[in-house]
């Protein structure tokens, strides 16, 4: 097997946390003011829903989810399904991009880097997306514990500036808000996908489904900790305050003295983002690799990554229309992807049976 | 019948050499004899004690069992035709030929020149056995034998290098390594066609999935007592001869990090060191890297009255900081390589012109600034807390330093990431080289970074995958 039960694990506490700690929280204030952990607790619902019903269904079976397509509808059908897999991995990649881009620039550097500070992140990728499911679960082992570390760290020193009534009084966002709120950022909640492209490449042990799902929501309860956090800080300014994770330890009084240390943090916090970034693209390259049969993953991976280059340079000035893009109509992929495709593999199994 | 002379010129028509020397002699009787034997490499007093000596006796016609049963040497065997009694004498022993007779005896009087055995300087231990290996394998084996008294210890020796022919000694205890692995590294080695083998490093090479790594891929040890316990623990020691340093397989990157000196001291006190090791390493390998980005893309991480010192000490420097901190880095490994091979005589004086004369030169001229040189000092300690990597760790220095001061800390961290996917990727011999992290084997974390009680190391490490897993048992009665 190419990966283990508890790498998954590791991946739905690491990764699902990390992939939120940027723009996520700015957006969802902005969306839901106060009331943003209610609109983070549908999607977090719908997702633990959805990673319950996909870990139960590897309980039930061993085949991978091409398998699973090919034995009902044929190859053909798995194949085209892969490849619209491998464009949604990659369109889920595209804002994240972006945010790493915005993040990177405007912490990491004093002065005004060009982009082609970012640019060497595609050299990486190009050589990580080459690797199979045993790299991603390794890659995870050791992501966890700094992950856990650096999160804890930035925990610690933020809650002293906590100003918990700022969440004060509760369901005050009208409700549909609160829905938008949740459907607008519905693209960052991938995690699913993730699980069903592990299906079948894990051996699953009883109780495997109960600590994958209680994994992805222990990322989750790190989310909305983080989240309410981060609004208990800054309030009613929170839609203002990008890069989230970067400023919510800004307070705390011994950074004044000794100097910005908590981006020592970041920069160990940064590692684990990049391997949550990375895996997107990773499991688009597996689903090109499913979906043309093609097994030279060099190739794919240079293709792939060469595409998300471009894309880079040539719209990197149009952060704002792309994110407006996502906010608005991603979440009908999200229901394709996410949501409907994991119930449809239980009909599927259904048939195969 | 074959005479004595006729053999003495076969093998001189193959050894022309000056050095092979041919000692004739008969007995009392008038039986003649030739011992061959190549100078500088046999004990010639033995050879005159337990050889010519009781031979004195031997009658005119007796022949070589009739003579083999007076000589007083413990070692000795038969040999049949002269490219055997070539490669003896090449081997260190003694051929001697008898008059009359086609076949030949081969005398072990073995004493090539060699020093005694020696606490290795890299090795050196407070608590704890202070042998160490030395250039001759068959001391080395003896060594391991002494320690590890059991049946199942194999030693099997295969011979390498076209000219050379070093014995190459691979050695595990059966039931206890992984099962074919020891065929499989004899198959690796023997696929290797060279001239000669100077060193295990050659046979390490061998030996590497991927050779041209930056990484080690094959430990190595240069004690008897920590050869011994990595081969309990279940993997395959290698010796080579003429090597002081003998490499164990599989190997993980964590065995570098763990000194011979934490199995002998307190668990507290172990992991303390470890856990010191570690941090250390780490700050070498980036603290210079880290100091160039902070100066040049984001001085928010230094400290106010830090930066205030640092401003002071760099204001009116003529070098940008990259450029600086490469020269001052240069300058210590110049300083670094000259003292190693310098006599030390002439060391010391290169110590006070490189550490007062340059340095402080340097710093008053205004070519490079004090916190520089701190750092630079500070990192190449560090470093060498693990002196095993130390080959690996001051290349990724360097990697560093130039992506730091190219990029800033976004390559920085890019290549941490970089170097994370290539390592968990990489085996040795079926084992991952950064278990037990990753993969995570919980039960093999507690002799990682920390060092557990001995008595919670009650198996083998699990990621060996041995039969044989218990290693510690205590009777409770």
């Amino acid at each position: 097997m190419k990966i283990s039960s508890r790498q998954i694990c590791f991946i739905m506490i690491a990764y699902t946390a990390a992939t939120k700690l940027l723009m996520y929280p700015t957006l969802l204030s902005m969306a839901s003011g106060n009331d943003l952990l209610f609109s983070a607790l549908i999607d977090f619902f719908i997702g633990t829903a959805v990673i319950w019903s996909i870990s139960f269904l590897c309980s039930r079976m061993d085949k991978t989810f091409f398998e699973l397509i090919k034995g009902t509808l044929g190859e053909v059908t798995a194949r085209i399904v892969f490849g619209f897999f491998a464009a949604f991995f990659l369109l889920s990649t595209l804002l994240p991009i972006f945010e790493q881009v915005g993040y990177i620039h405007n912490i990491f550097y004093d002065t005004v880097p060009s982009l082609g500070v970012f640019l060497p992140f595609f050299v990486f990728t190009v050589y990580a997306a080459t690797k199979k499911f045993t790299n991603i679960g390794r890659c995870a082992d050791i992501c966890l514990p700094i992950f856990a570390v650096s999160i804890l760290f930035i925990f610690i020193t933020a809650f002293s500036d906590v100003q918990w009534d700022n969440l004060m009084p509760i369901l005050k966002t009208p409700a549909l808000d609160i829905f938008r709120g949740a459907a607008n950022t519905a693209y960052a909640f991938v995690e699913p996908c993730w699980l069903l492209m592990f299906m079948g490449h894990f051996k699953y042990k009883k109780g495997d489904a109960a600590k994958i799902t209680l994994s992805y929501a222990l990322g989750a309860a790190t989310v909305l900790l983080f989240l309410a956090m981060f609004y208990g800080i800054y309030g009613a300014v929170a839609p203002s305050r990008t890069y989230a994770i970067a400023r919510t330890s800004l307070f705390f009084p011994a950074i004044e003295v000794i100097g910005r240390m908590d981006l020592l943090v970041l920069f160990v916090l940064e590692i684990v983002m990049l391997f949550a970034l990375v895996l997107n693209i990773q499991l688009a390259v597996y689903a090109l690799v499913k979906c043309t049969g093609y097994e030279n993953r060099m190739f794919l991976s240079f293709l792939v990554n060469g595409a998300l280059l471009a894309i880079t340079i040539f719209c990197n000035s149009f952060y704002n229309n792309i994110n407006e893009l996502f906010y608005n109509w991603m979440w009908i992929m999200y229901i394709v992807f996410v949501v409907a495709l994991p119930v449809i593999a239980w009909l599927f199994k259904r048939r195969t049976a | 019948m074959v005479t004595l002379e006729k053999n003495i010129k076969s093998v001189k028509s193959v050894l022309s050499s000056e050095d092979i020397l041919v000692f004739e002699f008969e007995s009392e009787k008038g039986k003649k004899f030739a011992a061959i034997y190549a100078d500088g490499l046999i004990d010639k007093a033995q050879l005159g004690e337990l050889v010519v000596k009781p031979l004195r006796v031997v009658q005119k016609d007796d022949d070589l069992n009739a003579v083999k049963s007076l000589l007083a040497s413990p070692e000795i065997k038969d040999g049949k035709n002269i490219k055997e009694a070539i490669k003896e004498v090449l081997g260190g022993n003694a051929v001697l030929f008898v008059d009359g007779e086609k076949d030949f005896a081969v005398i072990g009087v073995k004493k090539p020149p060699m020093r005694a055995v020696a606490e290795p300087p890299t090795q050196i231990a407070v608590h704890g056995p202070r042998e160490g290996f030395i250039e001759d394998i068959k001391i080395n084996l003896g060594l391991i034998r002494k320690r590890i008294k059991n049946d199942k210890l194999q030693v099997k020796t295969i011979f390498i290098g076209e000219r050379s022919d070093t014995a190459v000694s691979i050695v595990y205890i059966d039931g206890v390594c992984p099962k074919n692995l020891p065929e499989k590294i004899e198959k690796e080695i023997l696929a290797n066609k060279i001239d000669i083998v100077p060193d295990s490093s050659y046979i390490a090479n061998f030996l590497a999935k991927k050779p041209r790594s930056l990484f080690k891929q094959c430990g190595t040890a240069e004690k008897p007592d920590v050869f011994c316990a990595k081969v309990c623990e279940g993997r395959v020691g290698i010796v080579v001869d003429g090597s002081p340093i003998c490499l164990t397989l599989p190997y993980m990157i964590v065995e570098d990090f763990q000194s011979v000196e934490d199995y002998y001291i307190t668990s507290y006190r172990a992991t303390t060191l470890r856990v010191l090791r570690v941090a250390a390493v780490l700050i070498g390998l980036l603290l210079p890297a880290l100091y160039i980005s902070a100066q040049l893309f984001k001085i928010q991480i230094i400290p106010f009255q830090l930066l205030l010192k640092i401003s002071s000490s760099v204001a009116g420097l003529a070098l940008s900081p990259s450029v600086e901190m490469f020269l001052t880095l240069f300058v210590l490994e110049v300083l670094n390589e000259a003292s190693i091979r310098m006599p030390k005589y002439v060391g010391l004086a290169l110590s006070v012109v490189g550490a007062l004369v340059l340095g402080d030169t340097a710093v008053k001229a205004g070519i490079i600034s004090t916190p520089a040189i701190i750092i630079i000092a500070f990192s190449a300690i560090c470093l060498y807390t693990v002196p095993s990597n130390v080959e690996t760790t001051t290349t990724l220095r360097w990697m560093y330093l130039i992506i730091a001061g190219s990029i800033g800390p976004f390559g920085m961290i890019l290549f941490t990431a970089y170097l994370i996917t290539y390592l968990v990727s990489e085996q040795s011999y079926g084992v991952p080289l950064v278990a037990p992290f990753a993969p995570l084997i919980r039960g093999d974390l507690y002799d990682s970074f920390v060092k557990a009680n001995m008595y919670t190391l009650k198996e083998r490490p699990k990621a060996f995958k041995t039969k044989d897993r218990l290693r510690l048992k205590k009777d409770e009665n």
